[in-house]
């Protein structure tokens, strides 16, 4: 203490004294002012690089625009009308959301099962196994889809003439051609290619969790089932929140992995909003060349980040009713 | 005679342990193949030739090792170039990201100040709302600030996209760290910056490694934002740019990108061996001391 | 550990680290320009030729050679994205000197927005003399009576059934002289995929594609079968075409041949004629499919011949223009709009008589010559179009079909005014709705063929509608040549 300077000890704490029982505005944000340029950096790439885009697009959702110069054929609400009277879009929609909630539980399930299964530091090869299971995550989608693609019709001769022995079908199974099973391959792959991330965040997330807690219980008697349940699960509910927001968040933004194993296709079975949105401003999915559309691409932007909020804020609203149960159950 | 009856069990109990043991160790190694089978599949038609592409099946191993896919990618797409390139850029955008949302994950979770609601709602919303469609907001105003055809502007714009997943993952992060530890250090005549820099910060390991890392992904193998922003300086160009010199309108030299993807893909795996540490053997005691 | 000189180091420590990016950064930025042909007279020339990339190549080298003081540098960008990249040059002001002219947004609109430097200065009438006639068009690469452009390709058939001859011999479909037995009618067409599915067992399917990339595989296919059955709009995914120019409207739900074809299409695929992954692969795996035999007939264009020779695969043959009867009622008819056009001078180029000369060297009959010779397709000067000295028997084959291609009516020669109009793409589009057909999701054919003939319709209106409220004296009636006859050549008149 005596190797502070007077200058440092001047400097207090961002928390004003509990003794002043109301302190004005001016002397609350003069109190806070290192919050606020921690804040700084972060605040001003978000609030240029990101919120001022969307406003910015959010005004080219009136205009009929393909990009060029500047926007100039104003349109209203029609691009919003086209958009919510597209079955298209609302197929999109309803396949995004089947994708999200069924990706999310398997996928997180799996990942934490991982996470403590190569927590353990009395693994050996941990360092390889968490290597393995990584490894997807950063292998760009393109290779992904090609190798998948051909993958999946090499492997479709030999499972289809399998089957075919068996009299269980007629030969060959198109896996992403079929409009039935397309969702299904593309959400396995999904699981497959983003795990590693919520594997990633797991672990950490178990770093959080001292280790003499589990001692402690072992020495109590506890089994590793119940100090799963009594300690892991409590203890990880923070950033398992966190974990499960950005997986939702993550997933309902998909799009390199559709895009490159079908397009959406056949025949938008598998299109989800952003390869919509995509095809939108981009020629349709005939590929051939047409005039972007950024006008109606940014109002079905909009529209969708319209749903996902409302749908959070669901989620949200549910989670606290259940928390405040809870709370309301333990008194 | 006591020693007679205790020698058995330990005997059995280690040997179940073991068994135990080695059913998971084949578990995660049989595990571990499937899931890397597409990988394998890749890094063995990196050495094919384009007719074996095709014709070579579920097979991975090549029938003949083509080493020189490996240089022609290096050459061709002026590699080590953009080698070079991709380094700076992923360092720089590693950088500004952990700085700025450990300072702002900080802040909004454990300090009080005016407007913390609507910041706080900012930074949820904007985590919700699909980010604008099109690139050219961002295109028109890095113009306006003359940083047009800079690495420096692909790491400001590719570090912005990382602002809102990082915040959240500190904000997270920073709130399940004991308050304990800040009053302490209060008392101790601890100022602002010192909570941070000292204690919190280097608390954070783990979300340090995680969320460097993903940064440093998403940066190494971003497209479009170093393509947009160099568009009249292809010197500038990055290595998942380079390796799209591969894809013509028609047809693509496949063998080409599995290689070109390995040689993107290995930097990236060796960071994440090194970084391991923070993930595993944190500082998790630390948290108690 | 002391307070304050710590948290200064470690602020320092960022600080100095944060500088020494930022000095590399712009370190790097600098030493960029360092590169051997130094910016000051090298001309930038944007492309997105990846197969055609050893043409270029040559031909850089030719012009560099023959003009010393001027180097070209090459810029080759991902054709998906092509558009994107040149809209974006043009707005941060710093566009390359030459170009290929995107598909997008229309020629008219980058002349309106300034994109492109008028050539009147060097193309005078004399130089425009060396192209056939009518290349040169109000509306095409003419504008306001000014030239921007020239053309580098000719007009061949867009597409022809490729038959491979390992499967059709080794399924029996031979003539006594041992040459593989061509189908030519829809009926042939039928009867050797049966033959070739039946005889291989398993092996080898009559027919395979690859839809899975989007880009509108499935729509050639109705395309090359509809034209000789008498539709001769055909089934083109470019946006304002296929219509058929004797009524001005789209005719997929009025003209039977379209669901008279789709209806052949589904019968082919319940009696397992196509090779069951076709709609999962992409275009590139369906030609090495096709190339190993996987599959005994394809539908495709001359893009597929480049690789198919570098691989050194020859052994199949083109047919075009299928037909339910022997002769076609139907033909292709060449495009002086879309071919008219190849690469431009930016206006904003400071080199713009250099680039002229690159742009010159490019489009040369010599250059045509090469490019016919390095099998990337047809030249648009005539001479050039000529089998002898091909070694690639199918690509003589495909230089030799260029007289199937008839001259049809070309609304723009009507009326130039017509040069702004740009539609949009209807959603599903025809390649969509052959997909949805064959995959079994459609299942009112009719209803969907006409649903999207008459959004096409509509959305051309549209476009019309648009540039017409510009003051330009344009309408649907444009589009009607009562007095065609598709079987003939037809010269389009001038609007009075």
């Amino acid at each position: 203490m005596s190797l502070l300077d007077t200058r440092e000890r001047k400097r207090a704490s961002p928390t004003p004294p509990r003794a002043a029982a109301h302190p004005g505005l001016g002397q609350r944000i003069r109190a806070a002012k290192w919050s606020y340029l921690y804040l700084a950096p972060m605040a001003v790439l978000l609030l240029a690089f990101v919120v001022y885009p969307i406003f910015a697009s959010f005004g080219y959702t009136f205009y009929r625009w393909n990009g060029i110069g500047a926007p100039g054929d104003y349109v209203g609400l029609a691009n919003f009308r086209q958009i919510l009277h597209d079955s298209i879009f609302w197929g999109a929609v309803g396949h995004t959301f089947v994708y999200a909630f069924v990706l999310v539980p398997v996928q997180l399930l799996l990942a934490l099962a991982l996470a403590l299964v190569l927590n353990n530091p009395k693994l050996k090869f941990a360092l390889f196994f968490r290597t393995v299971y990584f490894i997807p995550v950063v292998t760009s989608a393109a290779v992904v889809g090609v190798v998948i693609q051909l993958m999946l019709a090499n492997f479709g001769d030999s499972a289809g003439s399998l089957l075919a022995k068996t009299g269980m079908t007629n030969g060959h199974i198109d896996w992403l051609g079929n409009p039935h099973t397309a969702l299904a391959v593309i959400i396995a792959i999904g699981i497959w290619h983003t795990l590693g991330y919520n594997l990633v965040y797991f672990l950490a997330g178990l770093q959080t969790i001292p280790a003499e807690l589990y001692e402690a219980a072992k020495l109590d008697g506890c089994g590793p089932v119940q100090s799963f349940f009594r300690i892991t699960i409590p203890l990880l509910r923070q950033v398992g929140v966190v974990i499960v927001v950005l997986a939702f968040i993550g997933s309902f933004q998909v799009f390199d992995l559709v895009q490159v194993l079908t397009g959406g296709g056949p025949y938008f079975a598998t299109e989800v909003v952003n390869t919509y949105i995509y095809h939108l401003a981009f020629g349709g999915s005939a590929g051939a060349a047409a005039e972007p559309d950024i006008g109606l691409a940014s109002a079905a932007s909009f529209l969708y980040g319209l749903l996902l909020i409302v749908f959070s804020a669901l989620q949200v609203l549910a989670l606290r009713g259940i928390s405040r149960r809870r709370a309301a159950a333990d008194q | 005679m006591s020693t007679l009856s205790q020698r058995p069990r330990p005997r059995t109990r280690l040997s179940l342990r073991q068994g135990r043991r080695g059913l998971l160790y084949l578990a995660l190694l049989g595990g571990g193949l499937i899931w890397l089978y597409p990988f394998l599949w890749a890094l063995g038609s990196s050495l094919k030739s384009t007719d074996g592409f095709f014709s070579g099946g579920l097979n991975p191993i090549p029938s003949e090792f083509h080493w020189s896919n490996y240089s022609e990618a290096w050459t061709q797409a002026d590699f080590s170039r953009f080698f070079v390139n991709t380094v700076l850029f992923a360092t720089g955008t590693v950088i500004v990201t952990l700085l700025a949302t450990s300072m702002a994950g900080y802040v909004l979770a454990r300090t009080e100040f005016p407007g913390k609601k609507i910041w706080l709602g900012l930074v949820g919303v904007t985590l919700f709302l699909p980010h604008g469609y099109t690139i050219i907001p961002v295109f028109d105003l890095i113009q306006r600030l003359h940083l047009l055809n800079t690495l420096w502007s692909v790491v400001i714009v590719q570090s912005a996209g990382g602002m809102v997943f990082g915040t959240f993952l500190f904000m997270g992060y920073f709130t399940t760290i004991d308050r304990g530890l800040e009053d302490a250090a209060r008392v101790d005549g601890a100022n602002f910056h010192q909570i941070f820099w000292r204690i919190m910060l280097p608390l954070s390991g783990p979300m340090l490694a995680t969320v460097g890392l993903f940064a440093c992904i998403n940066a190494w193998n971003s497209f479009f934002i170093p393509l947009v922003f160099t568009l009249s300086r292809p010197e500038l160009h990055t290595l998942s740019v380079g390796m799209f010199n591969f894809i013509g309108q028609n047809s693509t030299a496949w063998t080409l990108v599995c290689a070109g993807s390995v040689i993107t893909l290995l930097p990236i795996v060796l960071i994440f061996i090194v970084l391991q540490r923070f993930f595993i053997n944190g500082l998790a005691g630390a948290v108690k001391q | 550990m002391t307070s304050s000189n710590v948290s200064r180091r470690g602020l320092l420590r960022t600080a100095a680290l944060g500088a020494g990016t930022l000095a590399l950064g712009g370190g790097l930025s600098a030493c960029g320009s360092g590169s051997p042909s130094s910016a000051a007279d090298a001309l930038t020339y944007w492309d997105w030729y990846v197969t055609q990339a050893p043409w270029v190549d040559k031909e850089i080298e030719l012009f560099e050679k023959a003009h010393s003081d001027v180097s070209v540098k090459k810029t080759t960008q991902q054709n998906a994205k092509y558009p994107d990249l040149v809209a974006l040059a043009n707005r941060s002001g710093n566009p390359p000197d030459v170009f290929m002219i995107p598909q997008v947004p229309s020629v008219a609109e980058q002349v309106a927005k300034g994109w492109l430097h008028p050539l009147d200065e060097w193309a005078t009438p004399a130089w425009q003399a060396r192209f056939p006639e009518g290349t040169f068009l109000e509306g095409a690469n003419v504008f306001g009576g000014k030239v921007y452009s020239a053309p580098l390709k000719g007009s061949g058939p867009q597409l022809q059934l490729y038959v491979h001859h390992g499967v059709f011999k080794s399924a029996g479909l031979t003539n006594p002289d041992g040459s593989v037995k061509l189908p030519r009618t829809w009926d042939e067409v039928t009867s050797a995929a049966q033959t070739i599915t039946k005889k291989s067992g398993g092996k080898s399917y009559g027919f395979g594609f690859g839809n899975a990339d989007g880009i509108g595989v499935l729509a050639w296919w109705l395309d090359l079968f509809v034209r000789g059955a008498g539709a001769p709009g055909g089934a083109p995914t470019v946006p304002g075409t296929g219509m058929d120019y004797r009524v001005g409207k789209w005719t997929f739900g009025t003209d039977r041949a379209y669901a008279d074809f789709l209806e052949l299409f589904v019968e082919w695929k319940k009696r397992g004629f196509f090779h069951p992954n076709s709609v999962s692969l992409s275009d590139e795996a369906a030609r090495a499919f096709f190339e190993r035999g996987k599959f005994g007939m394809t539908v495709g264009g001359v893009w597929n011949q480049p690789e198919w020779t570098q691989h050194k695969f020859t052994d199949y043959s083109l047919v075009t223009l299928p037909s339910p009867t022997a002769t076609p009622k139907g033909y292709y008819y060449a495009d002086p709009v879309g071919n008219g056009t190849f690469a431009a001078v930016s206006a904003k180029s400071k080199k713009a008589h250099e680039a002229f000369q690159w742009l010159d060297a490019l489009t040369s009959p010599a250059a045509g010559r090469r490019w016919v010779e390095d099998l990337n397709g047809v030249s648009a000067h005539p001479a050039n179009n000529n089998p002898d000295g091909i070694d690639s028997k199918p690509f003589a084959a495909f230089i030799g079909m260029t007289e199937q291609v008839l001259r049809g009516p070309v609304p723009l020669v009507r009326n130039p005014e017509l040069a702004g109009v740009a539609p949009s793409v209807p959603k599903p589009d025809i390649s969509d709705v052959v997909t949805g057909v064959y995959t079994g999701q459609i299942k009112d054919v009719q209803g969907a063929l006409s649903s999207l003939a008459d959004k096409k319709y509509q959305l051309l209106s549209d476009a019309v509608a648009a540039v017409a409220k510009q003051g330009k004296k344009v309408s649907m009636s444009d589009y009607v040549f009562a007095d065609w006859d598709p079987t003939k050549p037809y010269t389009t008149k001038k609007k009075a």
